[in-house]
């Protein structure tokens, strides 16, 4: 960290210490979503997310593939990020460093986890089947990359419509029916500073921030988790903090319901 | 039996401040792995690495010179020393890979450490030990040395850093003794073992 | 997770397929002190795990621009060997799931080690998993922890790790591979047992708030066990 970084974390922590927030907002409040659908038309589905002043764009591309010899009756749902230099001067161009692993495995498992789209809806007969490729791009940081990039993939499987399938080949001029979507599920990501914690950090929250737990539900269930960074928690905030991400679980719905289209 | 203490174990209340205690809720643990010594109520440490300090008598390699009169000393993976001509005595005339005693005089961010009166070492036996474990190799005002010395008639240099030169005698009791305390530093009545090692084996050999 | 075809019965009579109680480890062996050249390792056999884990440093790090003037650095490397596998071979090398666990596993030992002790050098923390039979990264962590205390690195406390999960209706400690593969979640974590904090959790699969109350709580009791088979290991090197 620069001397700057290190001044504005400082800064951050006093903050936080007092109960404040750079931004004016209450400790378990989200800052402002915008949810745009189907804005690259060559993907199948396709959302960009502005969650505050992070902007992350995903793309599912629906490919027909061979199956899995261990699966042999169902497809597959994969989910990349990249953390693309232009979204940040701290990011660098070159093979997926571990935090872009950790963002995508963290993605995949929430709508994995969460039967989100049942892979036997994926098969195709003759040992093919459908595989969904979700790439989520991250355009603009500023925190809470894992929250933005869940809500972006699962509007972009939302959005997707399945090309028409004939004797092996797919047709991409001609797709119509969507994915069949059997649940949803958000996540909230919690960021400890000192002995605070606030949901949705922002950059410079993240920047102060000694963990990080992410935690991803349908509402009723919770369906994964993941901590982060070298600070811990607590058992009893575990388990608070399950609870509020259970309870903001409408609140995020909410979002993706109003920009499916 | 000796008390064994682990990283993050709980220690009895009356025990001793010193680097390796460590207090949480008002209550000691150990941070290291290493003994607890019930006469001093103090934890020692049984691993680790040399951390310089000024005074230490340290045992070294000289790098290739970087600057004339300026040498670098390897003298463990973390520990750089620095001698430098001028600083305290006038010039030296070292060369790569000789071996030198020094005392370290100062210590820059914990891994530079700044040696005074280096002199260089004739061709010995050179051996590592634990860091950790070179006090008791030592011994109370230096009787464990002091005895293996004598017993064997062999010159021992000893490095802080783990480094120990050897010289002339039956050097290969020496090092036998010396392994030995190395391996059983946290055992007691040690001194008095190795003085009976030392003066059957020398029995056996005359 | 597998598909629920030819989904075995987990639970029989209410015990499970190798015989163990919701509640039981699978037996843990430890041994500390096992390579020459580290500065320190461990060998674990904890069910059909095996797992190798060594330390290298504190020593200087390179590349030469990601050391910190200010504190030593930590590094891992948690990696599965192509034969630890029962059916599989598998590829040498990071994969993403492996750098994944990599990452969440220095983080864990970034928070015991007392970093400011070495400023600009690295301390290297390989896992060698030779034989997987589920819970590998937390094999790998509990292994890790006792070769940092092997390599004399001084540490707030010796982190252990194991995985909880649920299998129907029932919280269960310590899944295996087999009920990894069909159970309806798994939740590894790591714990510092002198203060109870987390360092490590991940989950996946389905859990009610209130079965993740029970699992947390069953992975703190297993600690009694699990950091005393550490601590012995350790004291063990002594007594030889």
């Amino acid at each position: 960290m620069g001397a700057l970084e290190i001044i504005k974390s400082d800064y951050i922590r006093e903050l936080v210490a007092k109960g404040e927030r750079g931004d004016g907002r209450k400790d378990m409040d989200v800052r402002d979503i915008k949810i745009t659908t189907g804005t690259i038309d060559h993907a199948e589905g396709s959302a960009q997310v502005d969650l505050g002043n992070t902007r992350v764009l995903a793309g599912a591309k629906i490919m027909v593939d061979d199956v899995h010899s261990d699966t042999p009756d169902q497809g597959n749902i994969v989910v990349s990020a990249e953390l693309l230099p232009l979204a940040s001067a701290e990011y660098e161009s070159g093979p997926p460093s571990p935090e872009a692993i950790e963002l995508a495995r963290v993605v995949d498992r929430g709508i994995r986890a969460g039967n989100c789209i049942k892979l036997e809806d994926l098969f195709l007969g003759e040992g093919k089947a459908w595989t969904v490729y979700v790439d989520v791009y991250v355009l603009n940081y500023d925190g809470n990359l894992f929250d933005a990039s869940t809500l972006a993939a699962m509007s972009a499987i939302m959005n997707a419509r399945i090309p028409e399938y004939k004797d092996g080949v797919a047709n991409y001029e001609n797709r119509k029916e969507p994915l069949n979507i059997t649940n949803v599920v958000s996540s909230a990501t919690f960021a400890k500073i000192g002995n605070s914690i606030l949901l949705d950090p922002s950059g410079e929250e993240e920047s102060a921030m000694d963990a990080r737990l992410t935690i991803a539900t349908d509402g009723n269930v919770i369906r994964a988790m993941q901590k982060g960074l070298s600070g811990s928690f607590t058992i009893e905030e575990v388990d608070k903090l399950a609870g509020i991400a259970l309870e903001k679980h409408q609140f995020y719905l909410k979002h993706i319901e109003k920009a499916k289209r | 039996m000796r008390q064994f203490v682990t990283p993050g174990e709980e220690l009895p209340k009356e025990t001793r401040r010193n680097e390796f205690v460590t207090f949480y809720s008002g209550k000691p643990y150990s941070n290291i792995l290493g003994f607890y010594n019930e006469a001093k109520n103090e934890v020692v440490p049984l691993e680790g690495m040399w951390k310089p300090q000024v005074g230490d008598s340290v045992i070294g390699v000289i790098e290739k010179p970087s600057k004339p009169g300026i040498y670098n000393v390897v003298l463990s993976d973390f520990v750089q020393g620095l001698i430098i001509a001028g600083k305290y005595e006038d010039s030296y005339d070292f060369k790569a890979n000789d071996l030198v005693e020094a005392v370290v005089a100062s210590v820059e961010r914990k891994r530079l450490a700044i040696l005074e009166r280096p002199r260089k070492l004739a061709i010995g036996h050179t051996i590592y030990v634990k860091p950790v474990r070179i006090p008791r190799i030592i011994g109370k005002g230096e009787t464990m040395i002091g005895q293996i010395s004598r017993l064997t008639g062999t010159r021992i240099i000893i490095g802080r850093n783990g480094i120990i030169w050897l010289s002339g005698g039956n050097m290969e009791l020496a090092l036998k003794a010396i392994k030995k305390v190395e391996n059983e530093a946290h055992t007691s009545g040690l001194t008095e073992r190795i003085k009976q090692m030392l003066e059957a084996e020398s029995a056996a050999r005359s | 997770m597998a598909s629920s075809l030819n989904k075995p019965e987990l639970i029989v009579n209410g015990k499970r397929l190798d015989g163990r109680d919701f509640g039981e480890l699978r037996p843990l062996k430890i041994e500390a002190n096992v390579l020459k050249n580290a500065q320190g390792s461990a060998y674990l056999e904890w069910g059909n795990n095996r797992v190798l884990a060594a330390v290298y440093g504190p020593r200087e790090a390179t590349p030469r621009h990601t050391a910190d003037s200010t504190k030593a650095i930590v590094k891992c490397r948690y990696s599965m060997a192509p034969f630890s596998g029962l059916a599989d071979h598998g590829r040498t090398g990071p994969n993403r799931r492996a750098t994944e666990i990599s990452k969440v596993t220095k983080e864990v030992f970034e928070n015991v080690i007392f970093l400011n002790e070495f400023p600009g050098s690295e301390i290297d923390i390989f896992i060698e998993i030779l034989q997987s039979d589920g819970g590998t990264r937390a094999a790998g962590i509990t292994a890790a922890a006792v070769a940092l205390a092997n390599a004399g690195i001084k540490m707030k406390d010796l982190v252990y790790a194991v995985s909880a999960g649920r299998i129907g209706e029932h919280v269960v400690l310590d899944v295996n591979m087999i009920e990894d593969n069909y159970s309806d979640a798994d939740m590894p974590m790591a714990i510092s047992p002198k203060s109870g904090e987390i360092l490590l959790l991940q989950m996946d699969g389905g859990l009610t708030k209130e079965q993740l109350r029970k699992g947390m709580e069953m992975v703190i009791e297993a600690g009694k066990t699990i950091s005393k088979a550490q601590r012995d290991a350790l004291k063990d090197i002594y007594k030889k």
